[in-house]
């Protein structure tokens, strides 16, 4: 039996899906870090999927064996059970399982369906755009509205509508550049893929898709700062942050989606950054929520491996 | 040695600057300078054809034309991009999302407020 390690488990997972998401997507202190922040919301998400299917296992498979490792060596090799199986005990296998099979799934699913439209958005761009002379992975895309966005992917590409061209001046421009630069160097869409996958497997999960949105608006301030640091005009912080008001206002007429208006707080948020930077991080905190994070990920994993209390 | 897609931009450029539907052989003959094997211009046009950009009609020879304008395509692309349709993740980093005219206005006054010679945009 292991019902303290199951328990334990559960109880974390309960934490992971509710409350600790919660605390974190209202923290104020991720915008002063947002990397350590985004390292936090991995080791929440993985965690979280680590300790509710662990659970559900642990219980399951108590029958079989005194730990995880044992129990599970124990089915694989045909042991019988030590102790009566219940119905319970099927209940949560099979729910562990379903489960498993989901998170993987979508995220597979996901991966697929992005890389398929990632192509037939490069496809299109190397069809209708030439390549500009001044940067290889930067093409121009005739249309007025003012947008910049990047495809990732091995071969990544930079676009820039003229409409944005036509809008910002050579800093601006380059403010723009620098900061699609830094999501392509830094995978920003490998941060954001399981989040993708935990919303679509779990819509039901309130904590999924506010995480999903956390994500999403740490990466674009990690990205500003990374540009911040790579440019060299007189003023970074006021030429990112009206590039951002530019393309942002320029924007809104006629875009068809609903879904733009929740992004508006988050473009606001992330220009008061720039022209209020708050304080970074200081080394002690920092270390504090990195050392949170790691924690995160080895308690559950012991829970797993170690005998049962 | 140019890239088949530079090959196909070459190709469809010819295609989207032709009057009506365009043989292989003539394609080969508009893009003489290139000095092309009339296999290659078929191969790019079964790749074009495969990628959903170009079509051909019942005619012998059979011609050739794009599905949509260069101007088209461009539009399908941007609407995608605005839109956010489909997976939000694939097009992960447009620069920024459109905002309300409401806060489009204060961001504005808030960034000329901030101004150290108060520069009007």
């Amino acid at each position: 039996m292991l019902p303290a390690t199951a328990a334990a488990l559960a109880v974390l997972a309960a934490l992971l899906a509710w409350p600790v998401p919660a605390l974190l997507g209202r923290a104020r202190w991720p915008r002063r870090d947002p990397l350590v922040a985004l390292v936090c919301w991995q080791a929440i998400g993985l965690a979280g999927g680590l300790s509710i299917i662990g659970a559900l296992l642990v219980h399951g498979l108590a029958p079989w064996g005194h730990s995880l490792p044992e129990a599970g060596w124990a089915v694989l090799t045909g042991h019988p059970a030590r102790d009566p199986v219940r119905g319970d005990h099927w209940v949560t296998l099979t729910l562990a399982a379903v489960l498993a099979a989901e998170l993987l799934g979508v995220l597979a699913l996901s991966w697929v369906r992005t890389a398929r439209t990632r192509r037939r958005h490069r496809e299109l761009l190397e069809l209708v755009v030439q390549p500009s002379a001044a940067a290889p992975d930067a093409r121009l895309l005739e249309h007025p509205a003012p947008v910049a966005f990047c495809i990732p992917g091995a071969r990544p590409l930079l676009v820039l509508s003229s409409g944005m061209v036509a809008e910002l001046d050579d800093g601006q421009l380059a403010a723009v550049v620098a900061h699609e630069r830094a999501h392509l160097a830094e995978h920003h869409h490998l941060y954001l893929l399981p989040f993708v996958a935990w919303e679509a497997a779990l819509p039901v999960l309130p904590a999924a898709g506010r995480a999903h949105a956390a994500v999403r608006e740490l990466v674009e301030m990690r990205a500003d700062d990374r540009a911040l640091a790579s440019l060299a005009v007189p003023d970074p912080r006021r030429t990112l942050a009206q590039a951002i008001v530019v393309a942002a206002g320029g924007a809104s007429g006629g875009v068809p989606d609903g879904a733009l208006a929740v992004g508006g707080s988050a473009v606001g948020v992330r220009v008061l950054r720039l022209l209020d930077p708050p304080a970074p991080l200081p080394a002690p905190a920092r270390a504090a929520a990195l050392l949170t994070a790691g924690l995160l990920l080895l308690v559950p994993t012991v829970l797993l491996l170690a005998p049962a209390l | 040695m140019a890239s088949l897609g530079d090959l196909e931009r070459t190709v469809m450029d010819v295609l989207w600057g032709a009057d009506g539907p365009v043989a292989a052989t003539e394609l080969r003959d508009a893009l003489a300078d290139r000095d092309l094997a009339l296999t290659t211009v078929h191969t790019v046009l079964s790749r074009l054809e495969g990628k959903g950009f170009v079509e051909h009609d019942d005619a012998r020879p059979r011609r050739f034309r794009p599905r949509a304008s260069r101007a088209e395509h461009a539009a399908e692309l941007m609407h995608e991009v605005l839109g956010q349709a489909g997976d939000r993740q694939a097009v992960l980093a447009r620069f920024v999302g459109g905002v309300d005219p409401e806060e489009a206005r204060l961001l504005r006054q808030l960034l000329e407020g901030s101004a150290p010679d108060a520069r009007a945009r």
